[in-house]
Protein backbone atom coordinates (compact mmCIF):
# COMPACT_ATOMS: atom_id res chain seq x y z
CA UNK A 1 0.00 0.00 0.00
CA UNK A 2 2.49 2.39 0.81
CA UNK A 3 4.84 3.46 -1.73
CA UNK A 4 8.31 4.80 -0.92
CA UNK A 5 8.53 8.53 -0.64
CA UNK A 6 10.71 10.22 -3.13
CA UNK A 7 14.43 11.01 -1.30
CA UNK A 8 13.38 15.04 -1.75
CA UNK A 9 10.35 14.66 0.21
CA UNK A 10 11.67 12.35 2.83
CA UNK A 11 14.81 15.21 3.31
CA UNK A 12 11.78 17.66 3.50
CA UNK A 13 10.06 16.09 6.24
CA UNK A 14 13.50 15.56 8.03
CA UNK A 15 14.06 19.10 8.30
CA UNK A 16 10.35 20.30 8.89
CA UNK A 17 10.32 17.57 11.89
CA UNK A 18 13.74 19.00 13.20
CA UNK A 19 11.99 23.29 13.00
CA UNK A 20 8.96 22.11 14.41
CA UNK A 21 10.77 21.16 17.27
CA UNK A 22 12.77 24.30 17.86
CA UNK A 23 9.70 26.53 16.40
CA UNK A 24 7.09 24.67 19.34
CA UNK A 25 9.87 25.53 22.16
CA UNK A 26 10.29 28.93 21.03
CA UNK A 27 6.59 29.40 20.94
CA UNK A 28 6.06 27.81 24.45
CA UNK A 29 9.02 29.87 26.47
CA UNK A 30 7.69 33.00 24.84
CA UNK A 31 4.16 32.19 25.64
CA UNK A 32 5.18 31.78 29.40
CA UNK A 33 7.22 34.75 29.48
CA UNK A 34 4.89 37.01 28.05
CA UNK A 35 1.89 35.84 30.33
CA UNK A 36 4.20 36.53 32.88
CA UNK A 37 4.61 40.14 31.67
CA UNK A 38 0.88 40.61 31.50
CA UNK A 39 0.13 38.84 34.71
CA UNK A 40 2.32 41.44 36.80
CA UNK A 41 0.84 44.42 34.58
CA UNK A 42 -2.92 43.29 35.98
CA UNK A 43 -1.58 42.54 39.61
CA UNK A 44 0.28 46.21 38.87
CA UNK A 45 -3.70 47.24 37.88
CA UNK A 46 -5.35 45.79 41.05
CA UNK A 47 -2.38 47.48 43.51
CA UNK A 48 -3.06 50.67 41.97
CA UNK A 49 -7.16 50.17 42.03
CA UNK A 50 -6.90 50.96 38.25
CA UNK A 51 -11.00 50.09 36.78
CA UNK A 52 -10.52 48.78 33.36
CA UNK A 53 -13.53 50.38 31.86
CA UNK A 54 -13.63 53.12 34.61
CA UNK A 55 -12.21 56.10 32.69
CA UNK A 56 -12.11 54.92 28.94
CA UNK A 57 -9.48 56.35 28.05
CA UNK A 58 -6.14 54.34 28.13
CA UNK A 59 -2.57 55.03 28.00
CA UNK A 60 -1.49 54.72 23.45
CA UNK A 61 0.76 52.40 22.89
CA UNK A 62 4.43 53.10 22.54
CA UNK A 63 7.50 50.87 21.96
CA UNK A 64 9.83 52.87 23.00
CA UNK A 65 8.41 54.29 26.22
CA UNK A 66 8.02 50.77 27.44
CA UNK A 67 11.02 50.48 29.55
CA UNK A 68 10.79 53.85 31.24
CA UNK A 69 7.22 52.28 31.82
CA UNK A 70 8.02 49.32 33.36
CA UNK A 71 11.48 51.08 35.46
CA UNK A 72 8.87 53.14 36.71
CA UNK A 73 6.41 50.38 37.64
CA UNK A 74 3.39 51.25 36.24
CA UNK A 75 1.02 48.76 34.85
CA UNK A 76 0.26 49.52 31.10
CA UNK A 77 4.11 49.05 30.62
CA UNK A 78 4.65 45.27 31.73
CA UNK A 79 1.34 44.53 29.51
CA UNK A 80 2.58 46.61 26.43
CA UNK A 81 5.51 44.72 26.82
CA UNK A 82 3.91 41.15 27.17
CA UNK A 83 1.91 41.82 24.03
CA UNK A 84 4.94 43.47 22.32
CA UNK A 85 6.14 39.93 23.32
CA UNK A 86 3.18 38.37 21.72
CA UNK A 87 3.00 39.68 18.47
CA UNK A 88 6.65 38.91 18.31
CA UNK A 89 5.96 35.00 18.51
CA UNK A 90 4.57 34.29 15.39
CA UNK A 91 7.04 36.52 13.88
CA UNK A 92 9.73 34.86 15.38
CA UNK A 93 8.43 31.28 14.87
CA UNK A 94 8.59 31.99 10.71
CA UNK A 95 11.67 33.79 11.11
CA UNK A 96 12.97 30.33 12.94
CA UNK A 97 11.55 28.12 10.38
CA UNK A 98 12.79 30.48 7.46
CA UNK A 99 16.35 30.14 8.67
CA UNK A 100 16.24 26.22 9.19
CA UNK A 101 14.82 25.67 5.30
CA UNK A 102 17.74 28.18 4.01
CA UNK A 103 19.77 25.89 5.87
CA UNK A 104 18.30 23.17 4.39
CA UNK A 105 18.42 24.15 1.07
CA UNK A 106 14.80 24.09 0.54
CA UNK A 107 15.04 28.22 -0.94
CA UNK A 108 11.24 27.63 -2.25
CA UNK A 109 9.58 27.72 1.78
CA UNK A 110 12.64 29.85 3.07
CA UNK A 111 11.04 32.41 0.23
CA UNK A 112 7.46 31.57 1.87
CA UNK A 113 9.01 32.88 5.06
CA UNK A 114 10.01 35.90 3.57
CA UNK A 115 6.71 37.03 1.56
CA UNK A 116 5.58 36.37 5.42
CA UNK A 117 7.57 38.50 7.08
CA UNK A 118 6.91 41.11 4.03
CA UNK A 119 3.16 40.97 5.01
CA UNK A 120 3.82 41.40 8.78
CA UNK A 121 6.33 44.48 7.93
CA UNK A 122 3.48 45.77 5.68
CA UNK A 123 0.80 45.30 8.54
CA UNK A 124 3.14 47.88 10.01
CA UNK A 125 3.74 50.22 7.13
CA UNK A 126 0.41 50.27 6.71
CA UNK A 127 -0.55 51.20 10.85
CA UNK A 128 1.93 53.86 10.63
CA UNK A 129 0.73 55.73 7.30
CA UNK A 130 -2.70 55.57 9.06
CA UNK A 131 -1.46 57.08 11.93
CA UNK A 132 -0.24 59.58 9.81
CA UNK B 1 -10.78 45.68 40.45
CA UNK B 2 -13.92 44.51 40.11
CA UNK B 3 -14.05 44.85 36.64
CA UNK B 4 -10.82 43.50 36.57
CA UNK B 5 -11.84 40.23 38.03
CA UNK B 6 -15.29 40.02 36.02
CA UNK B 7 -13.16 40.14 32.72
CA UNK B 8 -10.67 37.96 33.44
CA UNK B 9 -13.73 35.65 34.72
CA UNK B 10 -14.99 36.21 31.16
CA UNK B 11 -11.87 35.13 29.58
CA UNK B 12 -11.77 32.17 31.92
CA UNK B 13 -14.94 31.11 30.33
CA UNK B 14 -14.07 31.78 26.48
CA UNK B 15 -10.94 30.08 26.93
CA UNK B 16 -12.80 26.95 28.53
CA UNK B 17 -16.03 26.96 26.37
CA UNK B 18 -13.49 27.90 23.38
CA UNK B 19 -11.03 24.74 24.46
CA UNK B 20 -13.74 22.07 24.78
CA UNK B 21 -15.28 23.15 21.00
CA UNK B 22 -12.68 23.53 18.90
CA UNK B 23 -13.29 26.88 18.56
CA UNK B 24 -10.85 30.52 19.33
CA UNK B 25 -11.86 32.23 22.46
CA UNK B 26 -13.08 35.21 20.38
CA UNK B 27 -15.78 34.47 18.85
CA UNK B 28 -17.44 34.65 23.06
CA UNK B 29 -14.77 37.77 23.46
CA UNK B 30 -16.52 40.37 20.97
CA UNK B 31 -20.07 39.62 22.17
CA UNK B 32 -19.04 39.37 25.82
CA UNK B 33 -16.97 43.22 25.79
CA UNK B 34 -19.70 44.50 23.32
CA UNK B 35 -22.89 43.48 24.64
CA UNK B 36 -21.54 42.74 27.89
CA UNK B 37 -19.19 45.79 28.50
CA UNK B 38 -20.86 47.95 25.57
CA UNK B 39 -17.15 48.03 24.27
CA UNK B 40 -17.18 49.74 20.96
CA UNK B 41 -17.00 46.60 18.61
CA UNK B 42 -13.64 47.26 16.97
CA UNK B 43 -12.23 47.97 20.54
CA UNK B 44 -13.21 44.26 21.43
CA UNK B 45 -12.12 43.04 17.80
CA UNK B 46 -8.70 44.41 19.08
CA UNK B 47 -8.90 43.00 22.65
CA UNK B 48 -9.73 39.44 21.00
CA UNK B 49 -7.40 39.39 18.56
CA UNK B 50 -5.08 39.68 21.68
CA UNK B 51 -6.51 36.72 23.01
CA UNK B 52 -6.24 34.48 19.99
CA UNK B 53 -2.51 34.70 19.97
CA UNK B 54 -2.27 33.65 23.14
CA UNK B 55 -4.38 30.61 22.73
CA UNK B 56 -2.57 30.02 19.49
CA UNK B 57 1.00 30.27 20.49
CA UNK B 58 0.05 28.07 23.65
CA UNK B 59 -1.46 25.62 21.25
CA UNK B 60 0.28 25.24 18.59
CA UNK B 61 3.83 25.15 20.85
CA UNK B 62 2.46 21.84 21.58
CA UNK B 63 1.02 20.45 18.31
CA UNK B 64 4.60 21.60 16.41
CA UNK B 65 6.84 19.06 19.56
CA UNK B 66 4.63 16.71 18.64
CA UNK B 67 4.35 16.85 15.31
CA UNK B 68 0.45 17.05 14.68
CA UNK B 69 0.86 20.43 12.84
CA UNK B 70 2.18 20.36 9.36
CA UNK B 71 4.28 23.07 9.48
CA UNK B 72 5.45 23.50 5.81
CA UNK B 73 1.52 23.27 4.58
CA UNK B 74 0.73 26.04 7.41
CA UNK B 75 3.34 28.43 6.25
CA UNK B 76 2.36 28.14 2.83
CA UNK B 77 -1.23 29.04 3.53
CA UNK B 78 -0.47 31.82 5.81
CA UNK B 79 0.62 33.76 3.24
CA UNK B 80 -2.33 33.97 1.92
CA UNK B 81 -4.07 34.05 5.38
CA UNK B 82 -1.78 36.97 6.91
CA UNK B 83 -2.56 38.77 3.06
CA UNK B 84 -6.26 38.37 3.83
CA UNK B 85 -5.32 39.64 7.13
CA UNK B 86 -3.76 42.65 6.50
CA UNK B 87 -6.34 43.65 4.00
CA UNK B 88 -9.25 42.73 6.72
CA UNK B 89 -7.13 44.92 9.05
CA UNK B 90 -7.09 48.02 7.18
CA UNK B 91 -10.74 47.52 5.88
CA UNK B 92 -11.93 47.23 9.61
CA UNK B 93 -11.33 50.94 9.68
CA UNK B 94 -13.72 51.75 6.84
CA UNK B 95 -16.88 49.99 8.00
CA UNK B 96 -19.30 51.05 10.80
CA UNK B 97 -19.62 49.41 13.51
CA UNK B 98 -22.95 47.99 12.21
CA UNK B 99 -21.94 46.53 9.09
CA UNK B 100 -19.69 44.93 11.65
CA UNK B 101 -22.00 43.80 14.01
CA UNK B 102 -23.73 42.86 11.27
CA UNK B 103 -21.50 40.49 9.52
CA UNK B 104 -20.27 39.24 13.42
CA UNK B 105 -24.21 38.25 13.75
CA UNK B 106 -24.00 36.29 10.29
CA UNK B 107 -20.55 34.88 11.49
CA UNK B 108 -22.54 33.73 14.41
CA UNK B 109 -25.29 32.09 12.06
CA UNK B 110 -23.18 30.19 10.10
CA UNK B 111 -21.15 28.56 13.37
CA UNK B 112 -24.59 27.42 14.65
CA UNK B 113 -25.10 25.80 11.97
CA UNK B 114 -21.84 24.09 11.55
CA UNK B 115 -22.15 23.20 15.12
CA UNK B 116 -25.35 21.56 15.63
CA UNK B 117 -24.32 19.47 11.99
CA UNK B 118 -21.70 18.67 14.32
CA UNK B 119 -23.45 17.68 17.42
CA UNK B 120 -26.30 15.78 15.04
CA UNK B 121 -23.27 13.74 14.02
CA UNK B 122 -23.44 14.24 10.49
CA UNK B 123 -21.05 12.41 8.12
CA UNK B 124 -20.28 15.32 6.05
CA UNK B 125 -18.49 16.96 8.93
CA UNK B 126 -16.72 14.40 9.44
CA UNK B 127 -13.08 14.12 8.15
CA UNK B 128 -13.50 12.66 3.68
CA UNK B 129 -9.95 12.46 4.16
CA UNK B 130 -8.49 8.71 3.14
CA UNK B 131 -4.84 7.82 4.07
CA UNK B 132 -3.29 7.31 0.73
CA UNK B 133 0.32 6.99 -0.05
CA UNK B 134 2.67 9.57 -0.20
CA UNK B 135 4.32 10.67 -3.61
CA UNK B 136 6.18 8.17 -4.89
CA UNK B 137 9.74 7.03 -5.37
CA UNK B 138 10.20 6.98 -9.52
CA UNK B 139 8.78 10.66 -10.14
CA UNK B 140 10.12 13.84 -8.85
CA UNK B 141 7.82 14.96 -6.56
CA UNK B 142 6.23 18.36 -7.38
CA UNK B 143 5.74 21.41 -4.81
CA UNK B 144 2.41 20.42 -3.34
CA UNK B 145 3.83 17.33 -2.94
CA UNK B 146 6.15 18.45 -0.77
CA UNK B 147 3.95 19.86 1.31
CA UNK B 148 1.98 15.90 2.23
CA UNK B 149 2.03 14.31 5.73
CA UNK B 150 2.40 11.03 6.96
CA UNK B 151 -0.42 9.14 5.04
CA UNK B 152 -2.08 11.93 3.01
CA UNK B 153 -1.35 13.82 0.43
CA UNK B 154 -2.00 17.26 -0.11
CA UNK B 155 -4.98 18.22 -3.16
CA UNK B 156 -6.73 21.54 -4.22
CA UNK B 157 -3.63 23.99 -2.96
CA UNK B 158 -5.32 26.97 -4.90
CA UNK B 159 -8.74 26.13 -3.10
CA UNK B 160 -6.84 26.25 -0.32
CA UNK B 161 -5.17 29.43 -0.74
CA UNK B 162 -8.17 31.07 -1.87
CA UNK B 163 -9.55 29.99 1.46
CA UNK B 164 -7.13 31.11 3.66
CA UNK B 165 -7.22 34.60 2.39
CA UNK B 166 -10.85 34.44 2.97
CA UNK B 167 -10.40 33.16 6.32
CA UNK B 168 -7.48 36.36 6.94
CA UNK B 169 -10.00 38.93 6.11
CA UNK B 170 -12.67 37.16 8.26
CA UNK B 171 -10.47 37.35 11.77
CA UNK B 172 -8.87 40.49 11.28
CA UNK B 173 -12.76 42.39 10.75
CA UNK B 174 -14.53 40.11 13.43
CA UNK B 175 -11.43 39.19 16.27
CA UNK B 176 -11.79 35.68 15.61
CA UNK B 177 -8.77 33.16 14.23
CA UNK B 178 -10.44 31.99 11.37
CA UNK B 179 -10.17 28.23 12.22
CA UNK B 180 -13.95 27.97 11.33
CA UNK B 181 -12.78 28.49 7.56
CA UNK B 182 -9.13 27.22 7.63
CA UNK B 183 -10.13 23.95 9.25
CA UNK B 184 -12.83 22.59 6.64
CA UNK B 185 -10.37 24.07 4.00
CA UNK B 186 -7.79 22.14 4.63
CA UNK B 187 -10.07 18.82 5.97
CA UNK B 188 -13.08 19.17 3.20
CA UNK B 189 -10.93 20.65 -0.04
CA UNK B 190 -7.55 19.73 0.71
CA UNK B 191 -7.99 15.68 2.08
CA UNK B 192 -5.77 16.66 5.11
CA UNK B 193 -6.78 14.73 7.95
CA UNK B 194 -8.93 16.74 10.66
CA UNK B 195 -6.29 16.62 13.56
CA UNK B 196 -3.80 17.46 11.03
CA UNK B 197 -6.11 20.23 9.84
CA UNK B 198 -6.99 21.43 13.34
CA UNK B 199 -3.20 21.73 14.41
CA UNK B 200 -2.27 23.32 11.47
CA UNK B 201 -4.97 25.93 11.65
CA UNK B 202 -4.15 26.41 15.26
CA UNK B 203 -0.28 27.35 14.27
CA UNK B 204 -1.29 30.27 11.16
CA UNK B 205 -3.87 31.47 13.54
CA UNK B 206 -1.22 32.99 15.40
CA UNK B 207 0.48 34.77 11.99
CA UNK B 208 -3.08 35.66 10.74
CA UNK B 209 -3.94 37.80 13.85
CA UNK B 210 -0.84 39.06 14.07
CA UNK B 211 -1.35 40.58 10.81
CA UNK B 212 -4.30 42.56 11.94
CA UNK B 213 -3.36 42.89 15.34
CA UNK B 214 -0.06 44.57 14.59
CA UNK B 215 -2.65 47.53 13.06
CA UNK B 216 -4.93 47.73 16.20
CA UNK B 217 -1.94 48.12 18.34
CA UNK B 218 -0.50 50.84 16.20
CA UNK B 219 -3.40 52.83 15.70
CA UNK B 220 -4.00 52.48 19.30
CA UNK B 221 -7.37 50.76 19.18
CA UNK B 222 -5.74 47.93 21.96
CA UNK B 223 -7.00 49.34 25.84
CA UNK B 224 -4.11 47.73 27.61
CA UNK B 225 -6.41 47.48 31.00
CA UNK B 226 -9.00 45.37 29.07
CA UNK B 227 -6.83 42.97 27.09
CA UNK B 228 -4.15 41.97 30.13
CA UNK B 229 -6.88 40.52 32.29
CA UNK B 230 -8.80 39.28 29.30
CA UNK B 231 -5.95 37.35 28.15
CA UNK B 232 -4.98 35.91 31.36
CA UNK B 233 -8.65 34.61 31.96
CA UNK B 234 -8.31 33.10 28.11
CA UNK B 235 -5.09 31.31 28.72
CA UNK B 236 -6.34 29.91 31.99
CA UNK B 237 -9.65 28.88 30.87
CA UNK B 238 -7.96 26.81 27.40
CA UNK B 239 -5.58 25.21 29.53
CA UNK B 240 -8.38 24.09 31.87
CA UNK B 241 -10.32 23.30 28.72
CA UNK B 242 -8.06 20.88 27.48
CA UNK B 243 -7.59 18.96 30.54
CA UNK B 244 -10.85 18.15 30.92
CA UNK B 245 -11.81 17.93 27.38
CA UNK B 246 -11.96 14.05 27.75
CA UNK B 247 -14.63 14.29 30.63
CA UNK B 248 -17.27 16.13 29.45
CA UNK B 249 -19.62 15.35 26.96
CA UNK B 250 -18.83 17.85 24.24
CA UNK B 251 -22.76 17.00 22.22
CA UNK B 252 -24.47 18.57 25.02
CA UNK B 253 -22.55 20.99 25.48
CA UNK B 254 -22.23 21.80 21.32
CA UNK B 255 -26.40 21.66 21.67
CA UNK B 256 -26.11 24.29 24.66
CA UNK B 257 -23.62 26.14 22.48
CA UNK B 258 -25.47 26.65 19.51
CA UNK B 259 -28.53 28.83 21.70
CA UNK B 260 -26.07 31.04 23.47
CA UNK B 261 -24.77 31.45 19.95
CA UNK B 262 -28.11 31.80 18.10
CA UNK B 263 -29.08 34.33 20.85
CA UNK B 264 -25.86 36.45 20.74
CA UNK B 265 -26.82 36.77 16.79
CA UNK B 266 -29.63 38.17 17.98
CA UNK B 267 -28.37 40.49 20.02
CA UNK B 268 -25.65 41.66 17.35
CA UNK B 269 -28.69 42.28 14.30
CA UNK B 270 -30.33 44.30 16.93
CA UNK B 271 -27.00 46.48 17.17
CA UNK B 272 -26.17 45.99 13.44
CA UNK B 273 -29.84 47.79 12.99
CA UNK B 274 -29.74 50.64 15.76
CA UNK B 275 -28.80 53.70 14.42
Amino acid sequence: MSAQRHPAVTSTAATAARLETIAGRLLAWGTRLALLFILVGVVGMAVKGIDPLGGRSFPPYSLVAIPGQIARLQPEGFIWAGMTLLVALPVGRVTVSGAGFLAAHDRRLALVSVLVLLVIVSSVIAALGLQG
Amino acid sequence: MITGLVLAGGGVLAGLFGSLLGLGGGVLIVPLLTLGFGLPLRESVSVSLVSVIVTSSAGASVYLRKHVANLRLGMVLELFSASGALVGGLIAFLLSEQVLAGLFAALLLWMSGTMLHRAMGSPASASPAVAEPGPDSEAEPSFTDTLAGPGYRVHRLPLGMAGSVFAGLVSALLGVGGGIVKVPTMNVLMGVPLRVATATSNMMIGITATSSAVIYLLRGQIDPFVAGPTAIGVFVGATLGSRVAHRVNTRLLQVLFVIVLLYTAVEMVQKALAS
